[in-house]
């Protein structure tokens, strides 16, 4: 396979500007992403995800690093970088004085599109995102989830190489998040490179071929969501909600298949805290928590054995909670 | 280039489209300035007969001024403060740059529209009324207003991108208003040698040029700055306006 995007060392500071110290929103980045893969940059606002999408699409400019799309280097050669690439921004920006139909046509125009070929591009786009009637509607007169597909069929109407999402199902309803999620894994089934970032674990985890999680402008790991969610210690995740007279960690870490214990920093007040188990689950495991507890004196409350999500992934590497 | 083209394709549509209301916009203010200082004033006696001959140019000048600004300069306000319609357009294959320039373009021709509508539309209103002289050099009128065009569209540009998108209101009252009264709209730069040196910081005005260039164009036998010193300005601000505006759309745009 070979890469169609490789973005190296890529850093970027917002220089100090009055009142607002200067801001390392992405501290020395490096990933790479093959041809026809689903890439899912994860991690809370703020972590860097939006600015590393923006330095990909020459809107943002790196302060230091390298970004090679298809073969072209984005500094050296933005106008042909910007052939290769389309965006589906979070902010959605459709022309809001063109008609639907326009704003796909007149984007092809912007591309060098001859006539026919914009038009019938067009047409099989509006048919394929199910905007065909409404096609001679304002922008702003379609629903969140029919603007978001216009904003993807105006982001293939150039053949791009690399479809880029931010955020691509902000702010949308349930509904037309799972419509959004198979319009983007059939783009995926048709070879569509695409990179999207979000925040939501379930997006990254149904989608994505692979996922890097992001953290404070620094990626953590890259890997695919079962491969992360299987580096977690023993594979499986015990919850209890106990109380007891002595701290009951160091007592469960010494039960055979439980391979590390968590203990939420503070209880809520009534004296029951919430333990996480990383456990390998096996025969007699929940008997012998339960009976670890019960000798040490300690009451349980709640228990629950589920299996990882990236969320727990993104915990038990930065150990905290995601920021909304 | 073909994007530049397609871009500049889009505004022109789009101007089209809202053609009524751009045009109410562009002619409200000469109509009633003509019909205020033009008609009721000198009917009163308050104001003498060769005022109306003076100022038609003038309000070329300002109808341009006005059309330039308001077509470069709204939109990018609108555009910067947040609906990053503008994105669009930096992600079309062409430079950062080249999408600047398309702007003051679209600006340029929507200014020079502006001020060769105004002139017809003020001597229809005026064309019984005594004393006015305006004998248009139909040669000169359309290189002058042209230039005049991308001098107000490049000039919006530069206020566009320079201010912050909540003190857009106050260019109005602080920077347009000052500059229409001392832009030589309502009396032609030559009078002013009354001032003194004082006439020479006229010239930073760059509506001046503008003003005087419309009455090359429009009213040549009323005295005017000389040739050279009016193409010298308004190619120069052209250029020093377009390129700082160019460059401050660049750094406003591209974080």
């Amino acid at each position: 396979m070979s890469a169609v995007l490789e973005v190296t060392d890529l850093v970027k500071t917002y220089p100090a500007a009055r009142k607002s110290p200067a801001v390392e929103a992405v501290r020395g980045i490096s990933f790479r992403v093959e041809a026809g893969e689903l890439f899912g940059l994860l991690g809370p606002n703020g972590a860097g995800k939006s600015t590393t999408l923006g330095c990909i699409t020459t809107l943002i400019r790196p302060t230091s690093g390298r970004i090679v799309v298809d073969g072209v280097d984005m500094a050296r050669d933005p106008v042909a970088g910007k052939h290769r690439i389309a965006v589906v921004p979070q902010v959605r920006n459709l022309d809001r004085d063109l008609t639907v139909r326009e704003v796909l046509t007149y984007h092809g125009r912007y591309f060098g599109l001859p006539a026919a070929e914009r038009e019938s591009r067009a047409g099989r786009l509006l048919e394929q995102m199910q905007l065909a009637d409404r096609a001679q509607a304002k922008p702003l007169e379609l629903s969140g989830g029919l603007q978001q597909r216009l904003l993807i069929a105006r982001a293939l109407m150039h053949d791009p190489k690399v479809l880029l999402l931010d955020e691509p199902t902000i702010g949308l309803d349930p509904q037309a998040r799972r419509l959004l999620w198979e319009t983007l894994l059939e783009l995926h089934r048709q070879g569509l490179t695409q990179i999207l970032t979000t925040h939501y674990m379930e997006e990254a985890d149904r989608l994505c071929d692979r996922v890097a999680i992001i953290d404070h402008g620094r990626i953590l790991t890259v890997d695919t969501p079962d491969a992360l969610k299987a580096s977690l210690p023993g594979g499986h995740l015990l919850d209890l909600d106990a109380r007891s007279p002595s701290p009951l960690g160091p007592v469960l870490e010494g039960i055979a298949g439980v391979a590390r214990v968590e203990t939420a920093p503070d209880g809520n007040g009534d004296g029951y805290v919430r333990l996480r188990l990383f456990v390998e689950p096996g025969d007699g495991l929940l008997d012998r928590v339960l009976h670890a507890v019960r000798d040490a004196r300690g009451d349980l409350r709640h228990i629950s054995l589920q299996p990882p999500s990236l969320e727990d992934v993104y915990v038990h590497l930065t150990g905290k909670e995601l920021r909304e | 280039m073909t994007a530049f083209l397609a871009l500049l394709r889009r505004d022109l549509l789009v101007a089209s489209r809202n053609a009524f209301p751009l045009l109410m916009a562009t002619l409200t203010q000469p109509i009633l300035v003509v019909l205020v200082f033009g008609n009721i004033l000198p009917r009163l006696g308050l104001v003498a007969d060769e005022f109306r001959t003076v100022m038609v140019p003038g309000l070329m000048s300002i109808t341009m001024l006005m059309a330039g600004v308001q077509g470069v300069l709204m939109p990018l306000v609108t555009d910067l403060s947040g609906s990053r319609e503008v994105d669009e357009r930096l992600l079309a294959p062409l430079s950062v740059m080249a999408v600047a320039a398309e702007k003051i373009v679209a600006g340029a021709i929507h200014a020079a529209l502006a001020g060769l509508i105004a002139l017809p539309a003020m001597m229809l209103l005026m064309h019984q009324v005594a004393g006015v002289a305006v004998h248009p050099n139909w040669l000169a009128l359309g290189p002058l207003v042209l230039l005049c065009g991308l001098l107000s569209a490049a000039f919006g540009m530069t206020l566009g991108a320079r201010v912050q998108p909540r003190f857009s209101g106050l260019l109005f009252a602080v920077i347009l208003g000052p500059m229409m009264l001392f832009g030589c709209a309502y009396y032609p730069y030559q009078a002013l040698s009354v001032l003194g040196l004082f006439q020479y910081v006229f010239l930073l005005n760059p509506l001046v040029f503008m003003s005087e260039a419309m009455r090359v164009a429009v009213t040549p036998n009323v005295p005017h700055m000389s040739m050279a010193l009016l193409l010298f300005g308004l190619v120069g601000c052209v250029l020093g306006f377009g390129w700082i505006g160019a460059r401050t759309f660049e750094r406003r745009t591209i974080l």
